[in-house]
């Protein structure tokens, strides 16, 4: 599968209450090194109760510039969170099933995530 | 003295390359049918241009990336290539105006038909995109440009009533024969002439190319805040001359011989020469620019290297994305379709599309993580947040006003 094929895709908890849709998919650059970068790991998904739209980046960082842009973003992205791929217990072609007691982290790129 | 130089050499190219076809058309089209009633649009216009130009250009110089570049990161591949659609179509229109206005100034210079002279503009503008370098063919445009003064010089030539022209200036209102959503629908033409996004594209990829760092940003603000409002008094000479001469002889203006004429009553054979040296040089100008900002736009989504910095050979596709644009401008001229016409929708598609690039400019201008310290200030972010209000409102209603009016008809 392609990447793009996951994005807006249903997520479901272990017991079939469905969470949000996939918003997008956070990567580490830690792998084996190339010439440029090394090698990019997908560390987990970015999953979004109202709306699968982009964030526009603002899930990363506490940026309040320009107002009221970023408020109505987070507004319309409130209650997400980011399940690392260790937490995933499957994915379908229309759904993605999380594992029991999965941990929600914060998408921001600060001491509060993973 | 040599900075000094440098200073005067890019507010000169700002003016004399802000105005092209799109203004030409669309502010003797305005003048002959409105007077001056218009003329406070084209000061949004340019503050506009002078913000977003600005914020871009910061962008350019503290990020190293250029606006595409920028869209594609911050939207992702599928929000992206929707913006990109958008943007490279609207551009690719605005190339076919401008190689069909090179032509018809061309033809009012010979009296050779236009249809002849498309092949040979298209031509021209290919050889300079292949071979000439970034910065003569920037100054000589430019400074060619700097002619158009003549439509200023005629308008002071044609001694008009100045208190009338003020108050049609200062107290806009409809005139009697047109309707409002026509005035209106005309100001958003006015506004997307004077807001053109590949004036924005070409800046910040202009930046890349001349290699601009932080350290030029006062060269460049200086060349935007001085070189775009007198740029910007050339529109509205443009407009007064057209609403001096055309406006009572009750001529609204349909082809570019119009636009000239009052150049031609004012300043006589004189005048006439600079003008059409002036409307060669921009519209040539704007063409190099617009088929520039169409290898940009592509280059840049798809991660192709570009530049005119680099050999062809090292930018192919680049360089052939530019080729394919031509011939696509020319297979549209050679249906016979009127280049002034294609004009006019082309300013109007360029404030429908204006919100795709101003967003996510505003955005990225303000992230510290591809700004450091340069991010915008709060001023100018208040003034940026209204023009977001302004060009989504002009961008919304562009379509509805063009269905009511019959595209202004």
């Amino acid at each position: 599968m392609i990447l793009g094929d996951l994005l807006g895709v249903d997520v479901y908890n272990d017991d079939g209450t469905r969470l949000g849709r996939v918003a997008d998919a956070r990567f580490v650059v830690d792998g084996a090194p190339r010439q440029l970068l090394a090698e990019a790991r997908l560390l987990g998904l970015v999953v979004s109760p109202h709306s699968a739209s982009s964030f526009l980046g603002y899930e990363r960082t506490g940026l309040q510039q320009p107002w009221p842009l970023p408020s109505l973003l987070r507004w319309r992205h409130r209650g997400s969170f980011l399940v690392l791929w260790e937490d995933i217990a499957m994915i379908g072609a229309k759904s993605v099933r999380l594992r029991e007691g999965y941990t929600a982290y914060s998408p921001a790129l600060d001491s509060s995530g993973p | 003295m040599k900075r000094l130089l440098g200073v005067a050499l890019g507010v000169l190219t700002a003016i004399g390359g802000f105005v092209d076809i799109g203004d030409l058309v669309t502010n003797a089209v305005v003048g002959s049918r409105f007077g001056l009633s218009l003329v406070w649009v084209v000061g949004v216009g340019v503050l506009g241009i002078c913000l977003f130009a600005n914020m871009s250009g910061r962008v350019a110089a503290a990020s190293g990336r250029a606006t595409f570049e920028v869209i594609r990161e911050r939207l992702g591949p599928r929000a992206g290539l929707a913006n990109l659609s958008a943007s490279f179509l609207i551009n690719l229109m605005t190339v076919t105006a401008e190689i069909g206005g090179v032509a018809l100034a061309l033809q009012l210079a010979s009296s050779v038909h236009y249809l002849l002279w498309i092949p040979v503009a298209a031509l021209a503008v290919w050889l300079v995109v292949w071979r000439v370098k970034f910065s003569s063919m920037e100054n000589v445009t430019g400074l060619l440009g700097l002619t158009l003064i003549v439509f200023a010089v005629a308008l002071f030539l044609l001694q008009p009533d100045w208190g009338n022209l003020a108050g049609q200036a200062l107290a806009p209102a409809v005139p009697a024969e047109e309707t409002v959503s026509t005035y209106w629908y005309y100001a958003i033409a006015l506004f997307g002439a004077a807001m053109t996004p590949y004036e924005v594209f070409f800046f910040s990829s202009g930046a890349v190319e001349e290699g601009w760092s932080i350290k030029d940003l006062v060269q460049s603000r200086i060349n935007v805040l001085v070189g775009f409002p007198l740029g910007g008094l050339l529109s509205v000479a443009i407009a007064g001359c057209a609403a001096v001469v055309l406006l009572p002889a009750g001529i609204a203006v349909t082809s570019l011989s119009q636009v000239i004429l009052p150049v031609a009553e004012g300043a006589g054979k004189v005048g006439l020469a600079f003008v059409l040296v002036g409307v060669v040089a921009a519209t040539f100008g704007a063409a190099l620019e617009t088929t520039l900002s169409s290898g940009y736009t592509l280059a840049q989504f798809f991660g192709w290297s570009w530049g005119k910095f680099r050999r062809p050979a090292q930018a192919a596709r680049f360089h052939l994305a530019m080729i394919i644009c031509l011939f696509i401008g020319l297979a549209v001229l050679a249906t016979g379709v009127d280049p002034v016409l294609v004009t006019e929708y082309s300013v109007v598609f360029s404030a429908i599309a204006l919100p795709l690039t101003y967003l996510p400019i505003l955005i990225v201008a303000n992230d510290p993580q591809y700004m450091g310290q340069h991010v915008n200030g709060r001023p100018v972010n208040v003034l940026a947040m209204v023009y977001l209000v302004i060009i989504l409102a002009a961008s919304l209603a562009a379509i509805p006003l063009m269905v009511v009016t019959g595209a202004g008809a």
